[in-house]
């Protein structure tokens, strides 16, 4: 047994794990505990020097925009996590289910979802502002009047600008709810399907009592990571609304960003963004123990 | 026979409602003009043209804004790998000391990446205006290596753990010491984990947004992220087609490095989704 002191630096896991955990020291850690003592500030902009102060919280959490931002943003997230999860699920069981029928066509299904997937989400937030087009160029106003709709509104009043934008992140999200759940499906063992169609099971009974069951643990990690990226959601939502009309769509991450670079209410888009990082380590405190389960067990 | 024709229904559907935004988009930005606002519209224009392709490239600063992203992007994967493999063999190949230590740090890696960049952001605005790094391509790429840096330690640490001790022992007993053994025997067996880890990195560093949207202002800096943004509020009803090509063009990069190497990608998503 080699003393403590006496092991050779080649074999101490810290010495090769510095530059990383340095590098989160300073640009994760350190901003995460800055923003929250700036969140106990009146900070406005860099230059003006701050005060400690309650007020940020006392005047953000009670003010009528924090309520409307809180009711835009659960609509939006609740919508989209549960729009991703069923979407996400149904176009992995049509995977799974072709492949094990070896029908051709399967991957090519699989990598035209995920490609959605892999676009820049302000390039997403694009191309659904050119489908939304209102004028009758648009083709999604095109096909609505062939439906007898005259003159939709998509993006341009608030209901309708909101199902919208939680349809787009629909669009974005599902490819990663549906590959996290293919694999899910994969792991399934086969013979428990085999079982199950010898006891006179039909498609539907097979997913609800062989699918479903092995997918729980999955379902559960899936939830956590599509409510945390949809609750992080910036990029599509701006060129696509910017947050509007009014405030229609202006999700967490907007708002904070509104408060601090158009308003210079630094202290108090810091308090939101502490209330934001809060639900996040939250989320990830579940995800942790989620993935600790499924590893004891 | 019935269920395969029910499946098949399912994935024409399926294509239909992911490929067709793309495909609208491409046909608006193959279209003269004119084209913009026939009635009723067509997917296949009259007359396809490239010339919106041609006056983006040309005629805005799209091109600078494209160069831009790909130095972010290339010296970002060159570091976070840079610092992700020495982190990966520290994981994968040494003991630590108390036996909790390892878990808090694989998770405390997962956990960071779930907080938004923007959290972080807005402190490190307020740093780097005092140190004069607004502006600075430098700060940026350095953001997005700590952004990029845990995820791919994860991937690597992962794939480490499917390469035999075996093979780095033999190494060391023939006097290697633990770098070498690293550089001489397991990076070159590490290659295809490296590379499928580069190619995620270098699609989700192309896509990140809020990071160079805070810290950068002058918008001869911009990656495209950022500049196609600033392209779309100076453009109008009659450039849309310019705008529908800047937006293919964007996403371009990311969705051929996607398509080329699916396998490769698909692989390690769904070995990631597994192992948690």
């Amino acid at each position: 047994m080699i003393a403590a002191g006496r092991r050779p630096l080649e074999d101490r896991p810290f010495l090769w794990l510095a530059p990383l955990l340095l590098l989160l020291a300073v640009l994760y850690l350190y901003p995460l505990v800055d923003v929250t003592r700036l969140s106990l500030t009146d900070a406005t902009d860099a230059a003006t020097p701050a005060h400690y102060t309650f007020a940020s919280y006392r005047s953000v959490i009670g003010s009528a925009e924090f309520l409307a931002m809180t009711r835009v943003t659960v609509v939006f997230v609740a919508a989209s996590i549960a729009g991703q999860l069923v979407f996400g699920m149904l176009i992995a069981a049509l995977v799974c289910e072709g492949e094990r029928r070896h029908l051709p066509g399967a991957a090519i299904v699989r990598a035209i979802v995920l490609v959605g997937w892999v676009l820049p989400g302000v390039v997403i937030g694009i191309i659904w502002k050119l489908l939304l087009d209102e004028s009758g160029a648009g083709i999604v106003a095109y096909a609505a009047s062939l439906m007898g709709a005259r003159n939709p509104t998509f993006l341009s009043a608030p209901v309708p600008a909101l199902f919208w934008v939680t349809i787009a992140n629909i669009w974005r999200g599902t490819a990663f709810s549906m590959i996290m759940q293919y694999a899910g499906m994969k792991t399934v063992p086969p013979e428990l399907y085999e079982a199950a169609i010898v006891d006179g099971a039909g498609i539907l009974q097979q997913f609800r009592y062989v699918t479903l069951p092995s997918l729980r643990g999955i379902l559960l990690i899936n939830l956590v990571l599509i409510t945390i990226a949809t609750l992080n959601t910036f990029d599509m939502v701006l060129p696509l609304t910017g947050g509007g009309p009014g405030r229609a769509t202006e999700v967490i991450a907007l708002y904070i960003y509104h408060l601090v670079f158009s308003e210079f209410q630094f202290g108090r888009g810091a308090a939101v963004a502490v209330v934001l990082m809060a639900i996040g380590l939250a989320l990830s405190a579940c995800y942790a123990r989620m993935l600790q389960r499924g590893r004891t067990a | 026979m019935a269920a395969s024709a029910a499946i098949y229904a399912g994935y024409i559907v399926v294509g239909l409602i992911f490929l067709f935004p793309l495909l609208w988009v491409a046909s608006l930005s193959l279209r003269p003009m004119a084209e913009l606002f026939v009635f009723p519209p067509r997917l296949v224009p009259q007359h396809p043209t490239l010339a919106a392709y041609h006056d983006v490239l040309s005629g805005s600063p799209l091109a600078r804004y494209l160069l831009n992203s790909v130095k972010l992007v290339s010296a970002t994967v060159l570091c976070a790998l840079a610092i992700a493999v020495p982190s990966a063999y520290a994981l994968s190949r040494l003991r630590f000391r108390r036996p909790g230590l390892k878990p808090l740090v694989m998770l405390g890696m997962l956990a960071v990446q779930l907080i938004s960049p923007l959290v972080t952001a807005l402190p490190l605005y307020r740093w780097f205006s005092t140190l004069g790094l607004i502006n600075s391509h430098a700060a940026v790429i350095l953001v997005y290596v700590a952004l990029s840096a845990p995820f791919a330690t994860w991937m690597l640490t992962g794939f480490l753990d499917t390469v035999p001790v075996a093979l780095d022992e033999a190494a060391r007993i023939d006097g290697c010491t633990r770098l070498q053994s690293l550089l001489r025997v397991l990076l070159p067996v590490m290659l295809p984990g490296l590379a499928s880890t580069a190619i995620l990195l270098a699609i989700s560093t192309w896509g990140q947004f809020i990071v160079p949207f805070v810290l950068l202002t002058r918008d001869d800096l911009y990656p495209v992220s950022v500049g196609i943004l600033d392209y779309q509020s100076s453009s109008d009803s009659v450039s849309t087609h310019l705008l529908a090509a800047a937006a293919i063009l964007s996403a371009l990069p990311a969705m051929l490095t996607f398509l080329v190497l699916q396998r490769f990608i698909v692989g390690a998503l769904t070995a990631g989704a597994v192992k948690g």
